[in-house]
């Protein structure tokens, strides 16, 4: 085998960098493309995400009715919680059971 | 200005409506039945014309589905998201070999083990009743097989696969009902009860909704138990003390966990949460069911307020739960 003159050997290593640069880029912008993908629809996973989010609920004042002006908010867990803690209670007039079913 | 109650039966369990203004139950009750109604075309597993039963029919097709089966999809997957997978909509064939085929009114409470290709089916011992006992169980595949595109509104499930939407699907159910009572009352609030799962839009009655918290829905609310009242919100019970069935000489009940594809054997046998909405009080105790032990640290992290009773009777509060023995409202 002849052995190659210097200027040959540069220009093989300059070919071998413009491959090895363009196999890197291209392997770059098919993860990014994949991952756009699959962040739109993977297994599992939707596209929606307004369930998750905290929502604000408000009330007004009468004489029968509860008077607050309170924001539901969602925990680091993502369930959101309650505008006001729950109080005791007695049973009477319009009181409903939750249990299992 | 009086309280009025309306309740039937719809979707395999009992409905009540509850409004603050009389004169507005009547256009609430209507709006309910006709989510009720919708909810049961879209996600019943017992109707064989429910769009849940073709889509768990056409595996390895992207299916076009409604908005609201696609809402209540999109709704189980987020719920198996947050809470780890304990909560997972792809146990529908387990539960099923497992003997919850049909709406529980006409399953047979005892029968023997489900058949099951061996190559699907796993045998695992259950210690109940003292004594070890094989029980053949469907494995559950797992919510991260299902594919849902929100924007077209299609559903992809491998082979294998077959969603229930049982758990949160009643609690959506709740909170949608709830909302369009309110709509259609116009004023005052609406409470929706779907066998215990509780819904709420608009005023509370003074001092909030009166919640008698027990492990059957079906308890008169003017039995035993703690009272709580609930300005805002949603309100549900997990329970592993009703829907029960045998199989094979085991006692089996409907919160299935996807770890072992069997009901759950865990500490605690009922869990109450009150959070935002119906779904997210539902996710949660039903997650802390299927959690087990883990349940008391994980429901503490997540802020909200929860009773737990263990199997022994045993109750502890969790969060911001109000103090049974104080004086009540």
């Amino acid at each position: 085998m002849d052995s190659l003159t210097p200027t040959q050997r540069d220009r093989g290593l300059q070919r071998l960098r413009r491959l090895t640069f363009g196999a890197t880029a291209g392997g770059l912008i098919a993860v990014v493309g994949v991952g756009y993908a699959a962040a739109a629809s993977y297994a599992g996973k939707s596209s929606s995400t307004a369930t998750a989010q905290s929502t604000t609920t408000t009330t007004t004042t009468d004489t029968t009715t509860s008077s607050s002006s309170s924001s539901s908010t969602t925990s680091s867990s993502g369930l959101q919680s309650a505008p006001q803690a729950p109080t005791t209670g007695s049973s009477g007039s319009g009181t409903v059971t939750t249990g299992g079913s | 200005m009086a309280l009025a109650l309306k309740s039937w039966k719809a979707l395999g369990t009992s409905v009540l409506v509850l409004t603050t203004h009389d004169d507005r139950l009547e256009p609430a009750t209507t709006a309910v039945r006709q989510i009720l109604e919708d909810v049961d075309a879209a996600y019943s597993r017992f109707r064989e014309d429910s769009e849940l039963t073709h889509l768990n029919a056409s595996p390895g097709r992207a299916i076009h589905v409604s908005s609201l089966l696609a809402t209540a999809i999109d709704a189980a997957l987020r719920a198996a998201r947050i809470t780890d997978g304990a909560v997972d909509p792809t146990i529908g064939h387990a539960i099923r070999v497992a003997g919850y085929d049909d709406d529980f009114s006409r399953i047979a409470a005892g029968g023997p083990h489900p058949a099951l290709p061996r190559e699907r089916g796993r045998e695992i011992d259950s210690g109940e009743r003292g004594r070890q006992m094989k029980l053949r169980a469907w494995h559950v595949p797992g919510w991260q097989a299902i594919r849902l595109d929100r924007g077209s509104r299609t559903v992809w499930l491998p082979p294998g696969v077959e969603l229930d939407l049982g758990s949160t699907g009643k609690a959506l159910a709740a909170d949608l009902a709830a909302t369009a009572a309110m709509a259609a009352a116009g004023k005052g609030g609406v409470l929706v009860s779907l066998g215990g799962d509780i819904g709420t839009a608009g005023e509370s009655p003074s001092g909030g909704w009166r919640i008698l918290v027990a492990e059957d829905s079906r308890v008169k609310p003017s039995g035993d138990g703690d009272v709580i009242c609930v300005p805002a919100g949603g309100v549900a019970t997990s329970s592993t003390t009703v829907r029960r069935w045998s199989r094979g000489g085991v006692i089996l009940h409907h919160i299935i966990d996807p770890q072992t594809s069997l009901p759950t054997s865990g500490p605690f046998r009922t869990v109450t949460v009150v959070a935002g909405t119906c779904l997210d009080a539902n996710v949660a105790s039903t997650a802390a069911i299927v959690r087990g032990e883990a349940a008391i640290d994980w429901l503490t992290g997540c802020r909200l307020p929860a009773r737990l009773v263990e199997n022994d009777g045993t109750i502890h509060y969790i969060g911001p739960w109000p103090d049974p023995t104080s004086v009540a409202a």
